[in-house]
């Protein structure tokens, strides 16, 4: 217990210098610290701009400098350098002029004596405790006193925050992910607006009919801020995001927020059935396949999941309904959200796809294990075959299969469009596609923004749940 | 397990070991398979047991298919006892071969590689590249030869048929002196004049033929010398691999097919209404019926090979050129650049491609210009992805290190080293990435955001097909075959590239 309430308790104030430094040596965190001990930073700024012993450290750099021009050690490296050069062009059978090779050895020369300068530089720095004149220094010393430093606390709590979430390696993991997620979120935003903003086709005419006067023209584009220059309509338009208020459809006055919440249920709930049908086919026959390499059942069955990538969504929808509803009448052909059964041939059409790439995944992984040096041991130490097979080899081999079934289900929610549409699914997918004929600008837009969020929030979860479950990354992650 | 139980595993692996070493064996073996598989298909597209409907032609089609195959087996039988005795296989087995040529009036080309494998004693790479060549042509023939059963045929189709038929005769030829000039590793002068032939001969899409004309030219030109031939260990690799052999063959027959329809078929067929013959049942005159504007649907599928094929192409092509560079820039200048490439490029990545298509679909409108666009921006990212972990991996490898203290410059480093050892994970993900492209187009079309709807698509004679599925289901079931067909030949052909790429299984 005590180990728990010393990791979780107030960093001693040596470990926040630490942290600080190196967070200080990256450029975005040494933004977010300035901007996030804002109090502090002025507080240091005006400390650095009054105090700062710059006099005598340029002292030291000139003294320094002199010192070593007279020692004339620069032309003794030029010598080396030059030698060096001349056995490297003797030894690659080339021949360089000698300018050419006095100029490269002059380069080297004087890498290596500038390195020699700084080593020494900081060598008498730390002897006659002289502090470099950077904001860094003196960011520190602040930190070195203890009254400052309290003070700094109670006027810059966040900028702290913001040091302990570094120091906890999966604090920091996950807030570094989130961060990027944003980012992306906002790239997403960007793209799609850019390129609906780019149509050559006038929304407004679209709807309103060739016919509309130009007053009823400017008056819709008013309506849904079409007249703004590009900067401000995209600005407004990552605000809607963020407010989760998407304004209305161009067709029918529909509230896109609430007409999308509406359907994007049922294709989640479509997407997870598909997912479970897919996983239930594919992992058990995958490990099949590979304990039983090179079987009947393996070339068959890798024969099927090959089939099964090839297969068009759409095609295999009008097939499983030609022959279950309109031949043998088992299955209703429409998809009736009240009814589960109707569920059924959906998911397994969108589940096609999936299941062959997790099926062929779970092989190729499982084999990969399978003929490592601790599948022997464990077999070696009497372990039942069951035991190997599902606690050593599928538990190792789990990693490559679970990031499979993450990637997919983006595929799977970005290309649930066809399959909505073979069975009249009230999904997202449809949705958009329907509106895009007009096309509904605002709709289409709102729908792909908010399948990629929805696909980035996935990833991030299968990544983060890695970094708990696998000890590797746990590991690295502590390391970075 | 009980000695005897252990005994007898022991000896059958030991058989099976000895007959797998005998590719006429494992040849004879596969295309016995297949005619089997294919003689069930037949038979079960004959007879239906949902409605009890019996259909002749396919059980006609079995019932020849099972004959061929029963023949088959009973050879393979022979062979076996042959081989088990460690015989080598008679002259009179092998003069069987030519039974086996005949099944091609069936249809059965696996036989005929059989046929033609177990003809030859020794088989070089480029005899088994003209006898694919050969069967590629012969294909394209008998699909272009269903034509005769119309009203009337395209302008140009006895052209089209008499070079085809010149060309399938030239290459039967180039088998003959295949067999005559070379012998025991040798090329004899007078098949360079040949080699240049098929080359030129690759003008009607069979890359079988080109790779031969080239197999034969290098082999000539390094005779003698003892070293292997990256490329043509490659090949050798790729044709042990049946699958992947017959998705290559699908390929080429379906490239071939989409220029000879050029002379061969007549477009107005696919694309002009004829009220008299609307929604036709399958007949030999309309091998997949009529659509309901009176068009042949075969021949509709045949001109939409065209399309998926440039399609899928230009879609692979196109990105893996701007992947290509973004991904090896973001891998050479590292960290800044790398940085700001990938962070752009995860975005593009974050979403799904075919949402990206149906947002600059929706924005710039349906047509297959745009179309190509939509979908090519949709795989940029894959392919800097590949291309960077590709770039990354190398420049660190021992071997640049290598040349790079031997002092070799860097143009020199790049050229030589890390493209052409970058190029076959590149190769592998575009082949499988064609396939993709396929599926992606004729979905599209299919919601119709894709091709006009007017062009003979796949996934446009599908939509089509999908409202006339309680009356007319062929309408829908075989442009959806004909799209199965390619992208499995894609996906077949991919996985035996990459396993022939791989240095790991040298």
């Amino acid at each position: 217990m005590g180990k728990t309430a010393a990791a979780w308790g107030p960093l001693p104030r040596t470990r926040i210098r630490t942290y600080f430094k190196k967070m200080y040596a990256r450029p975005i965190y040494r933004l977010l610290l300035i901007l996030l001990g804002l109090p502090t930073t002025l507080m240091v700024l005006v400390k650095h701009l009054v105090f700062s012993n710059s006099a005598s450290y340029d002292k030291l750099r000139a003294d320094l400098e002199a010192e070593f021009k007279t020692s004339g050690l620069l032309e003794k490296l030029k010598a080396q350098a030059l030698e060096s050069e001349r056995n490297k062009s003797k030894f690659l059978k080339r021949s360089v002029s000698d300018e050419q090779l006095k100029v490269r050895a002059d380069k080297v020369a004087k890498k290596k004596y500038d390195q020699a300068l700084q080593e020494e530089l900081t060598n008498r720095m730390r002897r006659e405790k002289i502090h470099s004149p950077d904001m860094l220094s003196t960011y520190l010393e602040w930190l070195d006193n203890p009254a400052f430093f309290w003070v700094s606390v109670i006027t810059s709590l966040p900028m702290y925050l913001l040091v302990w979430i570094y120091s906890k390696p999966y604090a920091k993991y996950i807030s570094e992910r989130l961060f990027m997620m944003i980012f992306v979120m906002i790239g997403v935003i960007v793209l799609v607006f850019t390129i609906l903003y780019l149509t050559p086709m006038d929304p407004a005419r679209n709807i309103l009919g060739a016919n509309a006067t130009v007053e009823k023209v400017a008056e819709f584009k008013r309506l849904y801020g079409l007249d703004q220059p590009y900067l401000v309509q995209l600005g407004n338009t990552i605000k809607k995001f963020f407010t989760l208020d998407l304004g209305i459809s161009y067709v029918g006055n529909e509230d896109i927020a609430s007409a999308l919440m509406r359907r994007f249920p049922i294709t989640v709930q479509l997407s997870l059935a598909s997912m479970l049908v897919s996983i239930l086919i594919a992992i058990p026959s995958g490990i099949i396949s590979s304990i039983k390499q090179y079987s009947a059942f393996d070339y068959i069955f890798m024969l099927v999941a090959l089939l099964g990538l090839s297969i068009p969504n759409f095609w295999l929808g009008l097939i499983l309904i030609l022959n279950f509803s309109i031949r043998l009448g088992w299955l209703p052909a429409m998809y009736d959200a009240t009814k589960l059964v109707t569920l059924i041939m959906p998911a397994i059409v969108m589940g096609t796809g999936l299941s062959a790439s997790v099926a062929r995944m779970t092989r190729s992984s499982m084999l990969e294990v399978k003929n490592q040096d601790y599948i022997l041991t464990a077999r070696a130490k009497g372990l039942s075959e069951r035991r190997v097979i599902f606690k050593h080899i599928l538990g190792n081999a789990m990693i490559p299969i679970v990031t499979v079934i993450g990637l997919q289900f983006g595929g799977i929610l970005g290309g649930s469009a066809t399959t909505e549409k073979v069975f009249n699914v009230n999904g997202l997918g449809k949705y958009i596609v329907d509106k895009q004929f007009i096309p509904d600008i605002p709709v289409v837009m709102a729908g792909v923004v908010y399948i990629a969020i929805v696909i980035s929030i996935v990833n991030l979860l299968v990544d983060i749940l890695y970094a708990f479950l696998d000890p590797r990354i746990k590991s690295s992650l502590k390391n970075y | 397990m009980d000695d005897n139980k252990r005994k007898k595993e022991y000896l059958r692996k030991l058989e099976s070991k000895k007959l797998k070493k005998s590719p006429e064996y494992k040849e004879l073996s596969f295309s016995a398979g297949v005619t089997w598989v294919f003689a069930l298909l037949f038979a079960l597209s004959g007879y239906s047991f949902i409605t009890g409907k019996v259909t002749v032609t396919p059980l006609i089609l079995a019932a020849a298919f099972a004959v061929e195959g029963v023949v088959q087996l009973i050879l393979l039988h022979r062979m076996r006892a042959a081989l088990l005795k460690s015989k080598p296989i008679s002259r009179a087995m092998r003069l069987s071969g030519i039974l086996l040529l005949a099944f091609v009036v069936t249809g059965n080309i696996f036989a005929a590689v059989a046929g033609f494998t177990l003809i030859k004693k020794q088989r070089t790479l480029e005899y088994t590249m003209t006898v694919y060549a050969a069967i590629t042509t012969l294909g394209v023939i008998m699909v272009s030869g269903l034509n005769l059963f119309k009203e009337y045929v395209a302008n140009n189709f006895m052209l089209g048929m008499g070079l085809l038929v010149a060309f399938l005769v030239f290459y039967l030829l180039t088998l003959l002196f295949i067999h005559l000039w070379e012998r025991d590793g040798k090329v004899d002068k007078k098949l360079l004049p040949v080699g240049v032939l098929l080359i030129i001969s690759a003008i009607s899409g069979n890359v079988f033929a080109l790779i031969a004309g080239m197999l034969i030219i290098s082999h000539y030109r390094h005779q003698g010398e003892d070293r292997a031939i990256e490329w043509r260990d490659i090949w050798e690799r790729l044709f042990r691999n049946k699958m992947a052999v017959m998705g290559m063959l699908v390929v080429v027959f379906l490239l071939s097919l989409s220029l000879a329809s050029a002379l061969t078929f007549d477009y107005g067929v696919a694309i002009d209404n004829n009220y008299d013959a609307i929604l036709r049942p399958v007949s030999m005159e309309y091998p997949f019926g009529t659509d309901n504007y009176g068009r042949c649907v075969f021949t509709r599928i045949v001109f939409g090979a065209r399309i998926s094929l440039i399609v899928g192409v230009c879609v692979t092509v196109l990105p893996m050129i701007v992947g290509g560079i973004l991904g090896a820039a973001a891998g050479f200048f590292g960290k800044r650049a790398d940085n700001i490439i990938m962070r752009l490029l995860d975005v593009q990545y974050a979403v799904p491609d075919m949402l990206l298509a149906i947002a600059i679909i929706a924005a710039f409108g349906a047509n297959t210009v745009n179309l190509i666009l939509a979908l090519s921006i949709g795989m940029v990212a894959v392919y800097a992805r590949t291309v960077r972990a590709t770039v990354l991996g190398l420049a660190n490898a021992e071997f640049v290190e290598a040349a790079r203290s031997c002092g070799a410059r860097d143009w020199n480093i790049i050229f030589r080293h890390i493209i052409p050892n970058s190029l076959a994970p590149i190769i592998v993900r575009s082949t499988m990435g064609i396939g993709t492209a396929v599926l992606s187009t004729s979905s599209l079309s299919y919601l119709g955001l894709g091709v006009e709807p007017h062009i003979p698509e796949w996934g446009n004679i599908l939509k089509i097909g999908s409202q006339y599925l309680e009356t007319n289901p062929y309408l829908a079931i075989f442009p959806g075959l004909a799209i199965i067909l390619l992208v499995l030949a894609f996906n077949f052909f991919g996985d035996g590239l990459r396993d022939a790429l791989d240095p790991k299984l040298k």
